[in-house]
């Protein structure tokens, strides 16, 4: 089934760049500038969206056909390509886009065609599908579980990795308190306790328990 | 099996034979410069005559195959720049792959020598301009010399004022100034050995290729895993379970593994039967390594060896893991090998020689026909030690047959023919310091594919073994911090025992690279042609 793989959804949309320029800039330049001075990783505005697995935008100029013989073809407007990789629903996560990153969207979309006039997550989802084209293959890199429960999971194996190293060969007794320690302080099964914070691209550091190393985002 | 004829006696005697096998025990390594083209050619003329290629030594006789025993080898291969000095046009120049013109030096971000493998820490000659490596082999100190001797006559006799033997590499007490880089096997109570400085016997398994005969090498174990029905899950120790590989993972100008011709120099007769080669002289702190294990060994279950041995899969007497993990067993089978080793240096006439290598390989084979698939989880040898790492024989299907189109299609094209000896001497077990390690040089079609892959996705990362980013325990470029080791190891546990698995930690980096370059080794005709400058991309 196109657009999805399981739970996850493969979004993509060509939202159309006006064809004008402001002092001397072409619409489509300034939006790539804006693109490529967004902040990355944990800071990036995307990180604040819930359930993104990953996400990308570019600027499409034109579409170039490489073969024998080469075709292009020439658009009526460059492109602003948006594509995120998400787990769950197509309406939830765009209203989740929206109600958490309104003003970096306002920011980015500023010089496509006709999105002045949105002003609400329900505009917002409108022009979005308007736009959406259908995304017929797609390679899912993640599982099927929701970015809160993944970023948990990877958090908690690599902090018992880390218990596991400092107490290999520690008596039964010291073993058993340090552990239930342990649990105390990662709460496995809840999400909003101890965890990755999302976009994070380097381990940040693991308490494991109180007398061992540094600190982890609570 | 299909069959491919060879010319053997076009081809590098380097790229097919491990020259210890037979004996040749010593080497030294040497660097030139060339300062003036036409005084390099002429140097390589002089030379020509002197290169072992790959043909038998098996008579020579008027009407017979083969050469006679040789007194001493000697092989010679090229760098971008000596390769441009010597006046090698343009065109052929940019027709070379990437990383053979950059170099190992600018590669360094992605072979992983950062810290203390750092270039600015390599022995001086390898800052300076290396345009020729010539390799030279014997059973003795004496040959070798002699050889040597030989070669730096022509630069006399010729009146070549054009071409240097570069100096700088270290010597024993850390002096920079020795003009050629010597290497021996190890000694145990006299006798020669296989082993290197941490008291692993190393070097045991090359890749068995098309055009390879039974002599050259081992099917069983050296191989790609038959891709024919389930015939490559098969057991290990017949032949029918592995196919020889595509000659073009290693020789240039023959089919490779993805039925294409590799990527080489032009014209085609400059790359037809040349090889490129990885030199690599690594340094090995031996104090840490003793220390760690030592200290390790304390609260490890099974032992010292067995630990030392968990590190590589392999005991240190050679002896894979997973096929024998008794360790009494073990040593049995390791002292016939020692013997036969022992025999092919000791045999005076040529047909003794012969036989002994003959008997050599009847036991070593016990040493190569093995793979993990009765070791999926690693409980005897682990998934991360070195030699599993390094050649992973087929088994990143991880247990899930026909996965893949053959069981080896991620690694039959990772494959490196190894060769090298162990330079200098670690006289005191508990230093780090000194001039001690192995110089080990890869040969492959491919610098980047094969020998730039393995380090730095196999060796240096363990993604593909799902290891996440444990580096080899042995080998990885483990960080140091405040003089303590990052480096991890999981020794999975026992499928038949029910221990608990064990984990490794604070490993600190074991191996240092001093140095190292990647050469092109061309055949003989295509030497022949460098040295008349006639290769002609047109």
């Amino acid at each position: 089934m196109p657009n999805i793989s399981g739970k996850a959804y493969a979004l993509t949309t060509f939202c159309p760049i006006k064809n004008g320029q402001q002092g001397g800039v072409s619409n489509g330049s300034m939006i790539r500038k804006k693109l490529q001075e967004l902040p990355v990783n944990s800071n990036s505005p995307m990180a604040a969206v819930p359930n993104t697995y990953l996400a990308r935008f570019y600027v499409l100029d034109n579409a170039i056909f490489q073969s024998y013989p080469n075709a292009l073809d020439t658009l009526q407007s460059k492109y602003l390509v948006f594509s995120s990789n998400f787990h769950g629903d197509l309406d939830a996560y765009l209203k989740g886009m929206w109600n958490n990153a309104s003003v970096t969207i306002k920011y980015i979309w500023a010089d496509c065609v006709g999105f002045e006039n949105v002003n609400s997550a329900d505009s917002f989802l409108a022009y979005i599908k308007k736009c959406q084209v259908y995304t017929t293959f797609f390679f899912n890199g993640s599982t099927d579980d929701s970015l809160q429960e993944q970023l948990k999971s990877l958090f908690l194996k690599q902090a018992f990795s880390e218990f596991v190293f400092k107490h290999q060969g520690a008596p039964a007794s010291q073993l058993l308190a340090d552990f239930k320690e342990f649990i105390a302080y990662s709460q496995p099964k809840v999400l909003a306790g101890p965890t990755w914070r999302a976009g994070a691209d380097e381990l940040e550091g693991i308490v494991i328990n109180k007398n061992l190393s540094t600190t982890a985002d609570t | 099996m299909e069959t491919l004829s060879l010319d053997l006696y076009d081809i590098q005697g380097n790229i097919m034979k491990n020259y210890a096998e037979s004996g040749f025990i010593k080497a030294r390594y040497l660097f030139f410069k060339i300062i003036n083209g036409s005084e390099g050619r002429c140097f390589i003329k002089g030379v020509l005559g002197y290169i072992t290629s790959a043909a038998p030594w098996t008579g020579g006789a008027e009407g017979s195959a083969g050469v006679p025993w040789p007194t001493a080898t000697t092989n010679i291969a090229f760098t971008y720049n000596g390769l441009k000095t010597l006046g090698i046009s343009v065109q052929t120049l940019q027709s070379f792959p990437d990383e053979f013109i950059i170099g190992m030096r600018g590669r360094r971000s992605i072979l992983g020598d950062n810290g203390s493998s750092d270039p600015e820490h390599w022995d001086p000659v390898f800052h300076k301009d290396i345009h020729i490596f010539i390799s030279i082999e014997g059973p003795t100190e004496k040959a070798v010399e002699d050889r040597y001797n030989k070669i730096m006559e022509v630069i006399a006799e010729h009146h070549i004022k054009g071409v240097e033997l570069l100096d700088g590499h270290r010597a024993e007490k850390g002096e920079a100034d020795k003009p050629y880089q010597d290497a021996s096997a190890l000694y145990e109570d006299g006798l020669p050995t296989a082993k290197e400085h941490f008291g692993y016997t190393d070097g045991i398994s090359n890749p068995f290729f098309k055009g390879m005969t039974a002599e050259m090498g081992e099917l069983a174990g050296g191989g790609k895993k038959n891709n024919k029905g389930t015939l490559g899950y098969g057991n290990p120790e017949l032949d029918s379970t592995w196919l020889p590989l595509e000659t073009g993972e290693f020789i240039l100008g023959h089919m490779d593994e993805a039925q294409e011709y590799p990527v080489g120099p032009m014209p085609p007769l400059m790359a037809k039967n040349g090889s490129f080669l990885a030199y690599r002289k690594l340094h090995e702190n031996v104090g840490k390594f003793n220390a760690y294990l030592d200290k390790t060994a304390e609260n490890f279950p099974g032992g010292k060896e067995l630990l030392a041995a968990k590190f590589v899969g392999r005991w240190r007497n050679g002896v894979p893991l997973t096929t024998f993990p008794n360790e009494t067993e073990a040593n049995a089978l390791s002292k016939q090998r020692h013997a036969a080793v022992a025999a092919i240096t000791l045999a005076t006439t040529d047909e003794d020689k012969i036989r002994a290598q003959e008997a050599f390989r009847l036991i070593n084979k016990k040493f190569q026909a093995f793979d993990y698939n009765q070791d999926i989880n690693g409980g005897r040898c682990p998934v991360g030690a070195h030699a599993r790492r390094a050649n992973p024989r087929g088994a990143l299907e991880f247990g899930h047959e026909k996965a893949f189109d053959t069981p080896s299609a991620v690694d039959n094209r990772r494959r490196l023919i190894r060769r090298g000896l162990p330079y200098g001497l670690a006289v005191d077990p508990s230093s780090n310091d000194g001039n001690h390690g192995t110089i080990i040089m890869t040969i492959h079609a491919s610098i980047k594919r094969q020998f730039e892959f393995v380090l730095q996705q196999w060796i240096n990362y363990g993604n593909d073994f799902k290891l996440a980013n444990d580096k080899d325990p042995l080998c990885g470029n483990h960080a140091e911090i405040e003089g303590k080791g990052d480096g991890r190891m999981v020794l999975q546990a026992g499928k038949v025992t029910d221990a608990p698995p064990y984990f490794l930690s604070d490993m600190p980096r074991f191996v240092e690279t001093r140095g190292g370059e990647y050469f092109f080794i061309p055949s003989l005709t295509a030497l022949r042609m460098i040295a008349d400058k006639i290769v002609d991309p047109t």
